[in-house]
């Protein structure tokens, strides 16, 4: 933990121990909007070192400290008045709990002696996001200020990360208090394991070492961990098959042999096969999401289950676990190593067959897509081509539909931290302000928004922040004037009647337009031939933020999929259309 | 349907009833009874809940609760063990 010595034991403002506070934490930049009741506190930080970044949205603010901690592995930090400014950063609040980010948000709260008296711009903000922050605090004493900030810091980053709100009133800002930064602190009721229990490792080490169709299921959780290193060393000790979530792409290289690409809904067949044929689901920092099990009775029944996760609560919520080992799961591979390759010189059954089985499938079930018939720009060629022109060192966000399906299957990831979304909550809206974070928190990097018609309409806004303080992203429009994902469903489940998902927006509004109004480059294009060359000249703007409008074919689908209720073994490769199961062996 | 009852001691700050409360609705878990008291430590109160874990293991709703910050530690009082008042207070929200 940081120190300030200097000003511990001086008399100050609340306000102004909340900015030393933050300051001790170690944060380096903030996203956020003054009002009434935050007010003190934006006058000391018009004097710190924390660069605090003026957003046009709170909910931009949320999404962006979502973004930058998504990038860097640290706390992300926003901040809010009371009432509307508070509620506003509901939505991110929500969204950092379902996908397990650190992030610390502040906001004002109205006087101590006006709480439950409805006053303007009053709201129980704490009540409000008790169900999904990791915890919460309301402070009404000014003396409590460096303590909570350091315990919310504590607790966002350690175990299971997640968003932490520390609400303040008015007065208690406002109040002279002497500043003295913990020296420890004290949670009695807050003791996450981070070692694994040696016992468990060995009971996992002789389960792995006794399968025949072991699989390595990886979730965000390796991400979170920092575990990408320990988890290719683990996958090639045993050499069994890897599939990686939604929230874990680039946990491990997309080009690595034994990687069979994402499970779940829009999964690859050997992903989700691999899964459902296992004898053992090595599951690391993964929940058994609804959306990776598809209907649960039916997952992968044939399988034992390691479940290695940080939080207790997530061994045997959905599934069954044989063997839990709770702990960080970057510390329980490093000790699965060396436990395995024990286990493995007493047992090591051939693997190969199982593995050749999957390779079969791989190569039989490729992602792919259609090329439009009349001409016209496909979705998924336009994210194949910002992936293959802009490499694996670039940073893509997406929002939440169609187009955040194919960036998770057709941009090539190779390294952990190079993918953002909404995962959990699945947030339309996600992608231009979490880009901002991320390029704020990655500054050398290209940050490029994958972003949906529909979801760029809900917070563009942003893109004025950055261009106001030099926060040069890149946007890639996927124009297909439709909510898209919605419009898929009703293709395929209410006979094509496309009630509300239309959106016109190859009419209204001008993106182009839209974006050079708010100080950025608008670019447009909508033929195959064009698309290198705008993604050549976005990538050569490097001022400015850079939005382009890619208008594509409206009617693409986003295949494989597994109907929501349906059980995975029910995988459509295209519409109506099976993967041929007879010519398989399994 | 199976009842366990639990004691669980808590911090005793505002809003703790609310957040165990609210878990228990948004999880679905169903509250028999509750109820709080103080302990001899000023900083720790106790709940003694009962719970009836049908469609759910007992085991998750002791990992759920005990993610709660502010919850210390949970005991599961197996019948005999500890006498206790069975209050007949039923929260709003069970249904």
């Amino acid at each position: 933990m940081a120190h300030v010595p200097t000003v511990d034991g001086t008399t100050m403002n609340g306000a102004t121990s909340l900015v030393k506070s933050l300051e001790a934490a170690g944060v380096d930049v903030m996203f956020g909007i003054p009002g009434g009741a935050i007010l003190p506190a934006y006058d000391p930080i018009f004097d710190s070192t924390i660069r605090h970044i003026l957003v046009r949205h709170e909910q931009g603010a949320g999404h962006a400290a979502t973004g930058y901690a998504q990038v860097t592995g640290r706390a992300g930090v926003c901040i809010a008045t009371s009432g509307p400014g508070a509620t506003n950063l509901v939505t991110p609040l929500a969204d950092a709990a379902m996908d397990s980010v650190p992030m610390v948000a502040i906001t004002g709260q109205v006087p101590s002696l006006a709480i439950g008296t409805d006053a303007f711009q009053e709201a129980d903000i704490r009540g409000i996001t008790m169900p999904f922050t990791k915890h919460n605090f309301l402070i009404t004493n000014p003396q409590d200020i460096p303590r909570v900030i350091a315990e919310a810091f504590h607790i966002a980053t350690t175990g299971r990360p997640g968003p932490v709100l520390v609400d303040i009133t008015k007065d208690a800002l406002q109040k002279e208090v002497t500043y003295n930064w913990p020296t420890s602190i004290d949670l009695p009721g807050y003791r996450p394991q981070f070692v694994p229990n040696q016992n468990a490792i060995n009971d996992a080490a002789a389960l792995i070492a006794t399968s025949h169709k072991p699989v390595l299921y990886v979730g965000g959780g390796v991400i979170k961990a920092n575990g990408a290193r320990e988890l290719l060393e683990l996958a090639e000790l045993l050499g069994a098959p890897v599939v990686t979530t939604l929230m874990a792409r680039g946990a491990f290289p997309d080009s690595h042999p034994l990687h069979m690409g994402m499970p779940g809904m829009h999964g690859t067949v050997a992903a989700v096969t691999a899964l459902q044929k296992a004898d053992l689901l090595i599951t690391l920092g993964a929940r058994f999401d609804d959306r990776v099990t598809g209907k649960l009775s039916t997952f992968a029944v044939n399988a034992k289950v390691v479940h290695a996760d940080i939080d207790p609560a997530e061994i045997g919520k959905n599934r069954y676990a044989d063997v839990a080992v709770i702990g960080d799961v970057r510390e329980t591979m490093k000790a699965l190593v060396p436990a395995l390759k024990a286990a493995l010189a007493k047992s090591h059954p051939d693997l190969t067959p199982w593995l050749d089985s999957m390779n079969k499938l791989r190569a039989t079930y490729p992602l792919g897509y259609d090329v439009p018939s009349d001409g016209s720009l496909s979705p998924q060629f336009v994210i194949e081509r910002l992936s293959q022109i802009c490499g694996p060192d670039t940073i893509f966000a997406a929002g939440v539909g169609q187009h955040q399906m194919w960036a998770s299957q057709f941009v090539k990831y190779e390294k952990p931290r190079t993918w953002l979304n909404s995962g959990g909550a699945g947030t339309m809206g996600y992608a231009v302000p979490a880009a901002m974070g991320a390029k704020v928190g990655a500054p050398d990097a290209t940050v490029w928004a994958i972003d949906g018609d529909g979801c760029f309409q809900m917070t563009n806004q942003e893109l004025v922040t950055c261009a106001l303080n030099d926060i040069p992203v890149k946007i890639a429009i996927i124009n297909n004037e439709s909510l898209g994902m919605v419009r898929q469903w009703q293709t395929l489940f209410y006979d094509s009647r496309y009630s509300n998902t239309n959106l016109e927006s190859k009419r209204v509004p001008n993106f182009p337009m839209l974006a050079e109004a708010m100080g950025c480059v608008g670019l447009a294009c909508e033929r195959p031939e064009d698309v290198d060359a705008v993604i050549e000249k976005a990538m050569s703007i490097n001022d400015q933020p850079v939005v382009v409008d890619f208008r594509v074919h409206r009617d693409a689908m986003v295949w494989p999929m597994v109907a929501a209720g349906t059980s995975n073994d029910d995988i459509l490769i295209a519409r109506a259309t099976a993967p041929d199961w007879d010519s398989q062996e399994l | 349907m199976a009842i366990h009852k639990l004691e669980v001691l808590v911090e005793n700050e505002p809003g703790v009833l609310a957040r165990v409360a609210g878990l228990f609705a948004r999880r679905t878990y169903n509250i028999d009874s509750l109820v709080v008291g103080p302990t001899e430590n000023a900083k720790i109160s106790k709940m003694i809940i009962e719970v009836s874990v049908e469609g759910h293991s007992l085991e998750q709703v002791i990992a759920q609760l005990d993610k709660l910050i502010n919850v210390i530690r949970i005991e599961e009082v197996l019948e005999g063990a500890i006498s206790n008042t069975k209050h007949d207070t039923q929260p709003d929200y069970q249904n």
